[in-house]
């Protein structure tokens, strides 16, 4: 039986076969190139399975132990004095060889009386799988790793691994960092020196000191708790290297277990976090206008009454009812002479030498988490007088401690570093000034006044000479600002005389307490806190108290000594 | 017995139309997706999520288009092929605006339930054209200069498109895949040889216009071991792989350098080296003889088929599949640069999925109707 539609033949001639026989002949050489194509294959696949077979056997046990060797080799992290922030240490790893196993469901009962967290069902349908591979559990105790031998299961195997270990705990979490299980750094500079930690058999070295890393927890901790508050970060800097001798961000969190800590104690309040810092850039501002000659010391500025431009007022909290001078502007931080202080610089001024500063761009940093700055976009004339008292702009807080160290260090640019010896980083005094040295001395004086006459006389601490700023910022809340919800911070310098250290305290939402008279300021929350850090800090540090040599005592005459006080 | 007349081309029934359909190259097809299904369900560590699962229902559904256009009369494929060109044309123009949109290289349309690469779709559209233009041709005019026009026209128009993606590995095989077609539909051997040595003259002005990254590509083909841990690292670790299944393999879900993550896109374009790994050189030539005879499946249909449509059709999408299956698995096993070719039907993904099932569609209703009548246009 041929089928119904059985092949037709054609009549086929002259050239129309010929063209027929040619396809034939090309169909047949298409045909020649697949076979050859699948020569090469067979024999590329039998030359790799079979000819090099022993040298790709040998070479995946060298990978795997290769990826090992690797894993136990992170290089550690230590603090500026070598004290060790974060090493790995050797663990045994559990796993199943399940076509070994000889009893699942005895030993799966067995496994869960020894780790409680991990559920018989899933264990005993690991151990049934018949898979050569299988975790049970990673980095064992070896007290745990006795006791699972003592079970005496030949399918359960372990494997030497490595386990990240911070012995300093939540004290640098922030900035060490963390890993995930396999050791891959996830955050501080686990992460964005991954690379060099898993390849390097050199520690790496932190320009933290941990003494006073755990200075600063235990004031922040301490002010956050008579405060009520919902959380605090503080910086310590070398003001002429640019040097973090320690930053916490709190609430903090245990690097060992990073998956059990909540957003808002992951979250880097340091250099992640921007806030409007309020009355601190007064700083900037003022730096500003003595550097560009925009006033004297002795120029007088209307602050009686609220400054209306536009449709906007700028209003004083506790407006005095006479003309104040820069210096009294500067330390009872009043907010419209700042602002006249701001339109006398004027707008291109004002943000180019915000910019110089580094307050307008991400901070360049060594580590991933970096905050991005809030700035007025357009950028109006009003925002520069909002900007002069700081509002309208908001800055990660190592910005913030960075641009007051080029204002004290004599005016030169610094940057923020936390690696020692990295060659990347220029430390050195750049020559890149900001302000004049006569300018950078009269802000000493006047951060000096602040301490000595001003809203920051918490701050003080005899014999160390501390000038400073007070800052209190409202944070904006569903209809505006809030009042409730408060930004209290303090810059610190010390000594001012010759500034070597810079000290920022920052306090998210104290509470008003008894002791503070009701307030929850910078002046009465954080600079208090302020001088607590330099007073343990100052003799780690090797400073000597000296007697009182102020360095603002000529600038008295610009003051009115009796004029109300608010801190 | 009935014999029909010569030259008479009879229209057939549905129900003949199903019992023609090749049973035995449908099958193969279903013993290679069950490759692809195996070898993601061990890559996911022995879980049908999240690939096994979706490429089941992707074949499945891929097998109703198959058999779709695999029942539609050839004629209509002829009518449509065309218009198959130039919708492929401008959807390869979308994505090449879209791309510029959205920064960057982009090579697929999100359609939701899959992202669709119209640079796979495009390469079947280019065969149905050239098949189509040379059914309309007299044989003694294929020979003419001239009319070289029109087909490499058809060719490097897409190419240009694929090229500003850029993907020079999909313009190359549009480019060979379209000059299959050419040769077999008789353009004179001279042409060949002289593309073939023009385009070797004109390599070192290529390499100017290359990528850094396609450069690197090639530099490290030629020499993968002078970088293991970096761009050389796929090759390297698909090497090793292969290798250490030997001739048995590791035995099912026990591959070990494919699950310990040292492979990467073990799902997609290294799922060969997987399968081997854990299936050893017997189940690597096992599949490599499944696809040799889906080839010569091709072939013979093309073999079968009696106007110059079909023929070419047939043949162009058959050579089409098997480059993609030469390239994939010479790739994976260190012959060839990594250009990124899935392997059909069994690597992970839709469009590479459907392009695979249309083609076979297409083939069959080559066979199907291989005596309806077919007139020029």
């Amino acid at each position: 039986m041929t089928s119904p539609f059985i092949k037709n033949r054609i009549k086929i001639e002259g050239e129309k076969q010929e063209a027929i026989e040619r396809a034939k002949d090309r169909i047949f050489v298409i045909g020649i190139a697949f076979i050859l194509i699948y020569t090469a294959l067979v024999v590329r696949a039998f030359d790799l399975t079979v000819m090099q077979a022993d040298f790709n056997i040998q070479a995946t046990e060298y990978i795997s132990k290769g990826k090992e060797e690797t894993l136990s080799h992170r290089a550690d992290i230590v603090d500026r004095n070598g004290v060790l922030l974060a090493t790995s240490l050797k663990t045994s790893s559990l796993y199943a060889d399940a076509p070994e196993i000889i009893d699942p469901k005895n030993t799966a009962s067995k496994l869960v009386k020894l780790f409680p967290e991990l559920s018989y069902g899933s264990i005993l349908q690991k151990l049934q799988s018949n898979r050569r591979f299988v975790w049970i559990r990673r980095n064992l105790t070896p007290k745990q790793h006795y006791k699972v031998l003592e079970i005496g299961e030949p399918g359960l195997k372990f494997v030497e691994e490595d386990r990240r270990v911070y012995p300093q705990g939540n004290l640098a979490a922030h900035f060490v960092g963390y890993g995930n299980i396999d050791g891959k750094g996830l955050a501080g500079v686990e992460r964005s020196f991954n690379k060099y930690l898993s390849t390097s058999n050199e520690n790496l070295r932190l320009t933290l000191d941990i003494r006073l890393q755990h200075i600063l927890r235990r004031e922040v901790l301490k002010v956050m708790e008579a405060f009520s508050a919902k959380a605090g970060t503080a910086i310590m800097m070398d003001v002429n290297n640019g040097e973090i001798l320690a930053a916490v961000s709190l609430p903090d969190f245990d690097p060992h277990k990073p998956g059990d800590a909540k957003p808002e104690q992951l979250f880097n309040r340091v250099t992640l976090g921007v806030y409007e810092l309020g009355s601190t850039f007064k700083i900037f501002s003022t730096a500003a206008t003595l550097e560009m000659g925009k006033a004297e010391l002795s120029t007088k500025l209307d602050t009686t009454k609220p400054l209306k431009r536009g449709r906007y007022t700028i209003k004083d909290y506790h407006p005095e009812d006479r003309p104040l001078t820069v210096p009294e502007v500067f330390i009872h931080s009043s907010n419209i002479g700042s602002a006249l202080m701001g339109e006398r610089v004027g707008t291109l001024t004002l943000r180019n030498f915000y910019s110089d500063l580094g307050l307008l761009t991400p901070l360049d940093f060594e580590i991933n988490e970096i905050g991005t700055p809030i700035i007025p976009s357009p950028w109006r004339d009003i925002n520069t007088l909002t900007a002069s008292y700081g509002h309208g702009i908001a800055v990660s807080p190592m910005q913030l401690v960075s641009a007051v160290s080029s204002i004290t260090n004599g005016g030169f640019v610094v940057h923020p570093n936390l690696v020692l010896d990295n060659d990347n980083v220029k430390k050195e005094k750049p020559d890149i000034r900001v302000i004049s040295s006569e300018t950078a001395h009269r802000m000493r004086q006047l951060l000096r006044l602040v301490v000595t006459d001003g809203t920051g006389k918490n701050a003080d601490v005899k014999g160390y000479d501390v000038g400073g700023k007070t800052g209190t910022a409202e944070k904006p809340g569903k209809h505006g600002y809030d009042k409730k919800r408060l930004i209290s911070s303090f810059i610190g310098v010390f000594p001012m005389e010759n500034p070597k250290y810079a000290v920022f305290v920052m306090v998210d939402e104290p509470k008003p307490n008894k002791k503070s008279y009701g307030y929850a300021t910078g002046g009465w929350v954080a600079a208090p806190a302020v001088a607590n850090i330099i007073k343990s800090a100052a003799p780690l540090l090797g400073i000597t108290p000296k007697n009182d040599e102020n360095i603002a005592k000529s600038l008295k005459k610009y003051i009115n000594i009796n004029a109300k006080e608010e801190r | 017995m009935k014999e029909y007349s010569s030259l008479t081309f009879k229209d057939i029934t549905f129900g003949q139309k199903v019992m023609e359909i090749n049973w035995g190259l449908v099958f193969l097809i279903v013993i290679i997706a069950c490759v692809g299904f195996i070898s993601l369900y061990s890559a996911a560590g022995g879980s049908f999520d999240p690939w096994a699962s979706k490429q089941i229902i992707r074949f499945i559904l891929g097998m109703g288009v198959m058999f779709f256009i695999a029942l539609i009369d050839i004629k209509w494929w002829f009518k449509l092929s065309y218009l198959a060109f130039i919708g492929g044309f401008i959807l390869l123009m979308i994505v090449e605006v879209m791309g510029h949109i959205g920064m960057g290289a982009q090579r697929w349309i999100d359609l939701g339930f899959m992202k669709l690469q119209p640079s796979e779709l495009m390469k079947i559209a280019v065969v149905m054209a050239l098949a189509k233009f040379y059914h309309n041709t007299r044989i003694e005019d294929v020979r003419r200069l001239w009319m070289l026009i029109p087909p490499l026209a058809l060719i490097f128009a897409p190419v240009g498109l694929v090229l500003l993606q850029p993907d020079l590995g999909t313009s190359l095989m549009i480019v060979m895949v379209g000059g299959a077609v050419m040769f077999l539909a008789g353009v004179p051997l001279w042409l060949f040889i002289t593309a073939i040595v023009g385009v070797g003259a004109s390599i070192p002005i290529i390499w100017q216009f290359m990528h850094e990254y396609q450069k690197q590509r090639v530099r490290t083909f030629l020499n993968p071991e002078s970088d293991p841990l970096g761009a050389g690292y796929h090759i390297t670790q698909s090497k090793i792989a292969i290798g250490s299944g030997g001739i048995e393999g590791k035995g099912f879900m026990q591959g070990t350098q494919s699950h310990l993550n040292f492979l990467p896109e073990k799902q997609t374009d290294f799922i060969f080296t997987l399968w081997v790994e854990e299936w050893g050189l017997t189940g690597g030539l096992f599949l490599l003889f499944i696809f040799s005879l889906v080839f010569i499946y091709g072939i013979w249909i093309a073999y079968k088929c009696r106007h110059v449509y079909s023929k070419l059709l047939a043949l162009g999408l058959t050579i089409n599949i098997s480059l993609y299956v030469f390239i994939n698995i010479g790739m994976v096993m260190g012959l060839l640069p990594v250009v990124g070719a899935p392997l059909p039907l069994v690597s992970y993904g839709g469009t590479s999925m459907l392009a695979a099932l249309i083609s076979f569609g297409l083939i069959i209703s080559c066979y199907v109707h291989r005596d309806n009548k077919l007139p020029r246009l």
